[in-house]
């Protein structure tokens, strides 16, 4: 048990501050990590594209990955100093995280080698990704999905629904989750498809998030006509391929929504201060609250890192996200209820910080509800950790 | 940053699970309510470990989340995590006795509003095991402690019976007085504090696996409880409660023995998120018991006992959190 890092770890450290310092983009500072992007702002705007080819070339986009995946095979306590920097400045490395974060490494571990050819440009940013795994009818119960791919020799015929698909509109390619085979238990019977987003018959009506901005579409398919070769991994053993994400990150995953969550309480000791709130017993007793969680959370973090680093299962890793993403939500609503009356207000003029408390609030729900419940979180701890038996 | 146990930290821990799994089981908890001396035989095996006062803080906490977790009775936790940290602040020589064992001691700090802040009351409350020690340090204001034999006592009921504190009377002049650097003070009942911690969460965990292994067995509607969602959804965050507070512990411990900037606030966010811990895991134990829990011979009991026994001790989550707020907001 130690606080210090390694001297070659610092160098790592000290390397990647200067990268930071010399070039990261002066738009980063303009985004407000409580919200989603504003109303007609675009979804990857082209200085993200330019700020994550960079980063991928000077191989710091996934330091673990080789210098031709954008990487710099780092070790993991590495990475777990890269995202903590990346966190405190609050540099974003791409705005569209499902082709580096979950593509990548599904098609690293289960795809073809022409597959795999798809993997430097999904990392580099150069191809924009979806996941189309959510149906109107299929959302915790996952493998309830319907969109059905008839088989024949050399294609898939696609037909059905998807939706909450973050990124559809912008994205060339899709990792389509569909039943391949309707007969057998539901785990069964799905498959996992590469989709071209422009093949005739994909039909993409945007839906607006919860705070006005269109990030989210539903996609439909009407005889889309997809290349056998475009199957990853085997038929009908798609649901295995659902559990897949970065690997390398896992372990890191929690940094940044728990430095965020750090940022959000300093921002609230301020908002507290300005508005003459600091003085208020029952506010400093829930300020300190919510840091005792946020700082209980980091540490909780590092413990999993360290079983993690070993080589042995984390489980502190389940309970992460849904704790992080529960916490923030408390600090944004305390933000809020700091305000009183004007807590609603989202006027430039009249408000606090454009309605920043009130708008995350409202984001909030994108990290207790997105990849997975907080319910089904509680759900996977029971039974995979603690051993409870299935209800 | 490294929070991997070294492979003496697991031998600590793994000898100490040995040793108090046979030496102090629940039916010496349940003789120590009515006589304190049924502790004497597992204090004489803990004389052993005494050496862990003088050592770093990651160890003792570390051994002192075991005796939280059969919630063990007697003077090792006063003498180890409170006076030997003291002398230490201290500079005396009586630390040496202490750490070879040959004298014993306990801290008398607390004034009547029960607070762990130094005050000039000569009534101090909460002292452990007041009657069980050879030594009681006394702090007063200046700061300064004196170093005291043979002073009246009354204890203090509580429905903690596995942890016995005591009022003192501090009036006359007895004991040699000294004075004391107040950051080496204020270090001391910082590594007091996340001892105390340690031993919560062990407490905890005792609670929780009790009843994480009742939802198991105890069937009802033909299933067993564990199976039912609201069940499932307690017990998931008892045990991150649980989780929090076992990291948070740790942290602060690490930032003390390496004296970090960050170690006051990390010693008030450990016995807040210890507090919620273990005050947690005893509410929902309970509950998640039903009526067995509710009954004087389910050991349950014992534990919830100390569970609040130690939450309002050394300051409530309350206090912790308004101190970490005067950090935090200034
Ligand atoms: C911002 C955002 C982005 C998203 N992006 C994508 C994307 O890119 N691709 C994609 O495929 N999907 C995406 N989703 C969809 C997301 O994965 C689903 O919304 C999520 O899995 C929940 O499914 P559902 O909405 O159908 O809710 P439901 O499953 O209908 O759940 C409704 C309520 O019932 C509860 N519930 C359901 N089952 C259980 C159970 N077994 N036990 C206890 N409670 C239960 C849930 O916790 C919830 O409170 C996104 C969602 C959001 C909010």
């Amino acid at each position: 048990m130690k606080l210090a890092y390694e001297a070659e770890d610092e160098a790592f450290r000290a390397e990647l501050i200067t990268f930071l310092d010399q070039n990261t983009p002066t738009e980063v500072g303009t985004r407000d990590f409580g919200s989603d992007g504003s109303d007609g702002e675009d979804i990857v705007p082209e200085w993200s594209r330019k700020w994550q080819a960079q980063l991928f070339d000077a191989g710091w986009m996934v330091p673990a990955f080789p210098p031709e995946l954008g990487g710099r095979n780092c070790t993991p306590v590495q990475t777990l100093i890269y995202l903590e920097e990346i966190a405190r400045r609050g540099v974003p490395r791409s705005l569209h995280f499902p082709g580096y974060a979950i593509v990548s490494p599904s098609l690293l571990e289960y795809g073809t080698d022409e597959q795999k050819k798809l993997v430097p440009a999904a990392v580099r940013g150069d191809t924009i990704w979806c996941i189309g795994m959510s149906e109107p009818n299929a959302g915790s119960d996952l493998a309830g999905l319907r969109t059905r791919a008839e088989v024949h020799d050399d294609a898939f015929v696609v037909n059905g629904q998807k939706v909450w698909t973050s990124y559809a509109q912008v994205a060339q390619k899709c990792c389509l989750y569909v039943r391949t085979n309707p007969d057998v238990p539901k785990h069964k019977g799905i498959s996992l498809l590469i989709v071209d987003m422009d093949t005739p018959g994909i039909e993409i009506r945007p839906l607006r998030h919860i705070t006005g901005a269109a990030e989210f579409a539903e996609v439909f398919f009407d005889d889309v006509i997809v290349p056998r070769e475009n199957l990853v991994g085997d038929l009908n053993d798609g649901w295995r391929l659902t559990q897949g994400s970065l690997a390398h990150e896992r372990a890191g995953l929690w940094v940044e929504g728990v430095a965020r969550l750090e940022q959000s309480i300093l921002a609230l000791v301020d908002l507290a201060k300005r508005l003459g709130a600091d003085r208020d017993p029952v506010v400093r007793r829930e300020i300190a609250a919510a840091y005792e969680n946020a700082a209980s959370l980091r540490a909780l973090g590092y413990k999993g890192f360290a079983s993690f680093a070993q080589g042995s299962s984390a489980p502190e890793h389940s309970y992460m996200k849904m704790a992080t993403s529960e916490a923030s939500q408390a600090v944004f609503e305390l933000g809020t209820k700091i305000q009183g009356s004007y807590g609603a207000v989202v006027d430039s003029e009249r408000g606090e910080e454009n309605g920043r408390w009130i708008r995350g609030f409202f984001t909030s729900f994108a990290g207790t509800i997105a990849g997975g419940t907080s319910q089904i979180q509680r759900n996977i701890i029971a039974q995979r950790i603690l051993g409870l038996p299935r209800s | 940053m490294d929070f991997s146990l070294t492979e003496d930290q697991v031998l600590l821990r793994d000898t100490a699970r040995g040793l108090l799994v046979n030496e102090c089981p629940t039916t010496m908890l349940r003789d120590h309510i009515t006589d304190p001396s049924a502790a004497d035989r597992l204090t004489a095996h803990l004389g052993e470990f005494v050496g862990l006062g003088g050592g770093d803080l990651t160890d003792l906490a570390i051994f002192v989340e075991e005796l939280g977790y059969v919630a063990a009775p007697g003077p090792f936790f006063a003498n180890t995590a409170l006076f030997a940290p003291l002398l230490a602040a201290l500079g005396s020589p009586l630390l040496d006795d202490v750490l070879e064992g040959t004298t014993t001691g306990t801290v008398a700090l607390a004034g009547t509003d029960g607070s762990w802040r130094v005050n000039g009351e000569t009534r101090k409350t909460f002292v452990p095991e007041a009657d069980r020690v050879e030594w009681i340090a006394v702090v007063d204001e200046g700061p300064t402690v004196r170093l005291t034999q043979g002073l009246p006592t009354r204890l203090i009921e509580r429905v903690d019976t596995t942890r016995r504190l005591f009022d003192v009377d501090t009036t006359g002049e007895k004991g040699e007085t000294f004075e004391i650097n107040p950051d080496a003070l204020a270090g001391a009942i910082e590594r007091a504090t996340v001892a105390l911690s340690a031993e919560m969460v062990g407490t905890a965990r005792r609670m929780f696996d009790m009843t994480l292994q009742y939802a198991k067995e105890r069937i009802q509607f033909d299933v067993p409880i564990g199976s039912f969602q609201a069940m499932q959804h307690k017990l998931a965050d008892m045990s991150l409660a649980i989780e929090r507070a076992t990291s948070a512990v740790q942290y602060a411990a690490m930032t003390l023995t390496e004296d970090d900037v960050d170690r006051h606030r990390a010693t008030h966010v450990a016995k807040a998120a210890a507090g919620a811990a273990v005050t947690r895991a005893a509410k929902d134990g309970i509950q998640i018991h039903g009526g067995i829990g509710y009954t004087w011979e389910h050991d349950l009991h014992l534990f919830m006992r100390r569970a609040y026994g130690s939450e309002t001790w050394m300051g409530t989550t309350g206090y912790h959190h308004d101190r970490l707020a005067d950090l935090l907001i200034a």
